[in-house]
């Protein structure tokens, strides 16, 4: 009998990637796609590592699909995008042994910065095919085929799950591993795998980039043909004349409208791009209106208006183009609210939910109590004020600091953007010291390039690198500066003060509980000419604390009320979560309950009120 | 049948093994079950919830859809607030008496609602519920960590669909073996709270 888990989504799609052979897998860690990667670990034979960036893991995962190897890149929307120059000549190259791509989306932007629909850059500007699930169980199943049809068509295949499919639970069937997988061989085939603007005598003279571009389209058919009978979309018979189309997850949140609705609409899943144009066609046959129900942007919706197009049929269709929110998640109420416009002869019974009536507060993100980073971002808190300075922020736990109460980093964007943005800065001659703060995980992902740059072009820009020694946001995954690999094997951390030495670069490196030093270091580095760096090196407290590590002393904090003038600077300057001010007593009080003893506010308080 | 659950509170209370322990339960009982997390992007200090949907039929959404949650179990005021409205004005619900203030809540920019009118707002949403002192009995009992376990105990006596037995052993089970004797206890402990 085959064994039955409750797992989540992400573990489903490691298990049938591994049951389908797998064996090279690599990514960068990103919510929601992160566990997918830690969890095809453990399996002999199997090579899984987190690369530095994505580009880095999916020319990994090409190199061994040359080699006749079946391979796996693991990333988020954001990684997608940054592997996009080499998805667009991989796509013209074509692989050998199986590539699927996951490339997780994160509809409402639940954990990531941005909002994005990544069928559209891996189908509509690759043209490359994609599976697009609508649970975890289909997402195992999805990536099984997705390799075999990867091998068979020499294409690169894409799982596009989003954050409530590798995020759900659910219980999912263990197959066994495969055994005895044929040894890895290379063969060159320097017509296919030489990018190259090389004239072909076979081709009349035409350039390789060209022919490669045809060999792609050739295959489109071929795709089509295989998404016709693919049993991911299916179409489900109901009453009426307006039918329902559910992609992926838009499926799943259909079907739990219907509990709520009085009539079952003809419903359409679809589950591949390209789209089966014959289901579809037949599908609509004798409908007068469709609702497209996808995860996010009107990508299905304006294929099937094509396709209306060139069949010249006028059937209306509806979805996310104006009908429904063009932004944000679907859901039950976004679906049931859509039915009801679009079909007022349908009877929606919606389960009563009274509004509440009390304030709720929000709660933004911190950093954890005893994070050593809330000591380096107080001392450049203060440097800030001083200087009128400006400080540009990147990806990390240190984020944090941009929101109330610090309102420190004044810009976010992409991975490693903040070095360059800070440059330009410095460059448009604001006349004002600029700062960046940098996590080391994301300082390896790219953020070098741009100390490079600054370095090369003697830039004044003064670099905090949070060096934590592991990519804390999204679980404690190593990476170039841990010292460890995944798999447990110890490695060579990068030496971050010799790669400043090697570029010239000044450097300071100091110890984030220590605020005073911080803010010395901070002083030092402003009056320098030039690009600094400041390594605030300490490893993370929450992962120490884990592994039985004491990064500090915990000491116990107590608040001498005779001194407090309630003037607020260990609130608004440092934001720890455990300190609170009573307004009208203008007195702070630190809960015992949430202090763990870092002491930090000790040194933030300038009248000695916490001892 | 069917039962949707919504477990909410704040990250580092241990939500989500309290999440595996009930879908486990009802896995055991050969009922369908099919879940979901949200978790902010910080490791702790963020809100958490867990959505949980158990059935003797085919579930399909992994989220608990607004009104249909026939148990809310909230791990700290505020947070059981927030998803209140998923809530069955009929179902139950089980709240430990804790109160985590927000950042904004800690810089005197926010307010905090005072404990009556929290209970006011829910009795007048409808629903039948235990507030509970869960964190204040773990952390007598020596970490308050297990104030994820001490609830389990309370929710295993309020409510029937839970067999005491089965559900020490999954804590037991799921609990890493330096924490299983605790936890174990903090179990015991919870189930006495309710009478």
């Amino acid at each position: 009998m085959k064994e039955k888990r409750y797992v989540m989504g992400n573990t489903a799609i490691a298990r049938g990637a591994l049951e389908a052979g797998v064996r090279v897998v690599a990514g960068y860690p990103g919510t929601p796609a992160t566990e997918i990667v830690d969890e095809c670990l453990g399996v002999p034979g199997v090579h899984v590592e987190w690369a530095n960036n994505e580009k880095v893991a999916f020319e990994l995962c090409t190199g061994a699909s040359l080699c006749n190897v079946r391979a796996m890149p693991v990333m988020k929307h954001n990684g997608t995008n940054y592997v996009t120059d080499f998805l667009m000549h991989v796509n013209f190259t074509g692989i050998r042994a199986g590539l699927v791509l996951i490339s997780a989306d994160d509809p409402g932007g639940l954990s990531s910065q941005n909002e994005e629909d990544t069928r559209i850059l891996v189908h509509q500007y690759a043209h490359l095919p994609i599976f697009d699930p609508c649970s975890p169980t289909e997402a195992k199943a999805m990536i099984k085929e997705a390799f075999d049809l990867s091998e068979k068509t020499e294409l690169v295949f894409c799982l596009r799950p989003v954050t409530r499919v590798c995020h759900a639970r659910g219980i999912i069937e263990f197959d066994d591993l495969p055994k005895d997988l044929p040894p890895a061989h290379y063969e060159p085939d320097r017509d296919r795998f030489i990018m190259s603007a090389v004239e072909l005598p076979q081709f009349g003279g035409l350039k390789r980039p060209q022919i490669r571009h045809r060999w792609l389209n050739e295959k489109q058919p071929l795709l089509q043909k295989i998404m016709e009978e693919s049993p991911y979309n299916w179409i489900e018979k109901g009453e009426g004349k307006i039918g329902l189309v559910g992609c992926g997850m838009g499926y799943t949140w259909t079907k739990e409208a219907e509990h709520f609705m009085d009539t079952r609409l003809p419903l359409l899943k679809l589950g591949t791009l390209p789209l089966p144009r014959k289901k579809i066609l037949d599908f609509v046959k004798g409908l007068d209106k469709l609702i497209i129900f996808e995860e996010t942007e009107p990508f299905v919706e304006n294929l099937i208006k094509m396709i209306f197009q060139e069949e010249k049929i006028g059937i209306e269709v509806l979805g996310r183009s104006g009908f429904l929110p063009s932004d944000g998640e679907l859901n039950v109420q976004v679906i049931l609210d859509a039915v009801q416009k679009a079909a007022p002869s349908v009877n929606i019974s919606r389960p009563e939910a009274p509004s509440l009536d009390v304030h709720i507060p929000i709660r933004t993100r911190t950093q954890c109590v005893g994070c050593n980073y809330r000591g380096i971002l107080n001392a450049l808190k203060q440097t800030v004020r001083k200087h009128k300075g400006i400080v540009a922020g990147d990806i990390g736990c240190h984020d944090a600091g941009s929101f109330r109460p610090l309102e420190l980093q004044s810009t976010i964007y992409c991975m490693g953007s903040s070095i360059p943005m800070a440059s330009g800065m410095v460059l448009s001659g604001v006349n004002r010291p600029v700062f960046t703060f940098i996590g080391d995980s994301t300082f390896y992902h790219n953020g070098i390039l741009g100390l490079i740059n600054a370095a090369n072009n003697k830039i004044n820009v003064n670099v905090i690198l949070g060096e934590n020694t592991v990519t804390a946001m999204t679980g404690f995954q190593p990476h170039p500066g841990t010292g460890v690999t995944l798999a447990g094997e110890k490695t060579n951390p990068v030496n971050v003060p010799k790669l400043a030495e090697s570029m010239g670069v000044s450097y300071r490196v100091v110890n984030p509980y220590d605020i005073k030093q911080c803010r010395e270091a901070l002083e030092a580095a402003v009056k320098e000419e030039g690009p600094s760096l400041i390594v605030s090196s300490m490893p993370c407290y929450l992962l120490s604390t884990r592994q039985g590590k004491k990064v500090f002393e915990p000491r116990e904090v107590k608040v001498n009320a005779d001194r407090c003038n309630g003037c607020m600077i260990c609130i608004n300057d440092f934001g720890c979560p455990a300190i609170s001010i009573d307004k009208a007593a203008k007195k702070i009080s630190i809960d015992p309950m949430i202090c763990v003893g870092c002491g930090l506010c000790v040194d933030v308080c300038q009248r000695g009120a916490i001892a | 049948m069917k039962m949707d659950v919504v477990i909410s509170g704040v990250g580092g209370q241990g939500n989500i093994f309290a999440s595996l322990v009930i879908s486990q339960y009802a896995m055991n009982k050969k009922l369908n079950v099919l879940g979901a997390e949200t978790i902010g992007a910080a490791q702790r200090g963020g809100a958490v919830v867990s959505h949980i949907r158990i059935s003797d039929g085919e579930i399909y959404s992994p989220l608990v859809s607004r009104g249909q949650a026939d148990l809310l179990i909230g791990m700290e005021y505020v947070e059981m607030l927030r998803h209140m409205r998923l809530l069955n004005p009929k179902g139950m619900y089980l709240l430990n008496a804790m109160k985590i203030p927000t950042v904004l809540n800690n810089m005197a920019l926010d307010e905090y609602p005072s404990t009556e009118e929290i209970l006011r707002a829910i009795k007048k949403y409808g629903p039948k519920g235990y507030v509970i002192e869960a964190s204040a009995l773990a952390k007598k009992l020596g970490n308050i960590q297990m104030t994820n376990v001490v609830m389990l105990g309370a929710l295993t006596k309020a409510m029937s669909f839970f067999d005491y037995n089965e559900m020490k052993w999954l804590v037991s089970a799921n609990s890493p073996t330096r924490f299983k004797e605790a936890n174990v206890m903090g179990f015991e402990e919870g189930y006495k709270l309710i009478n």
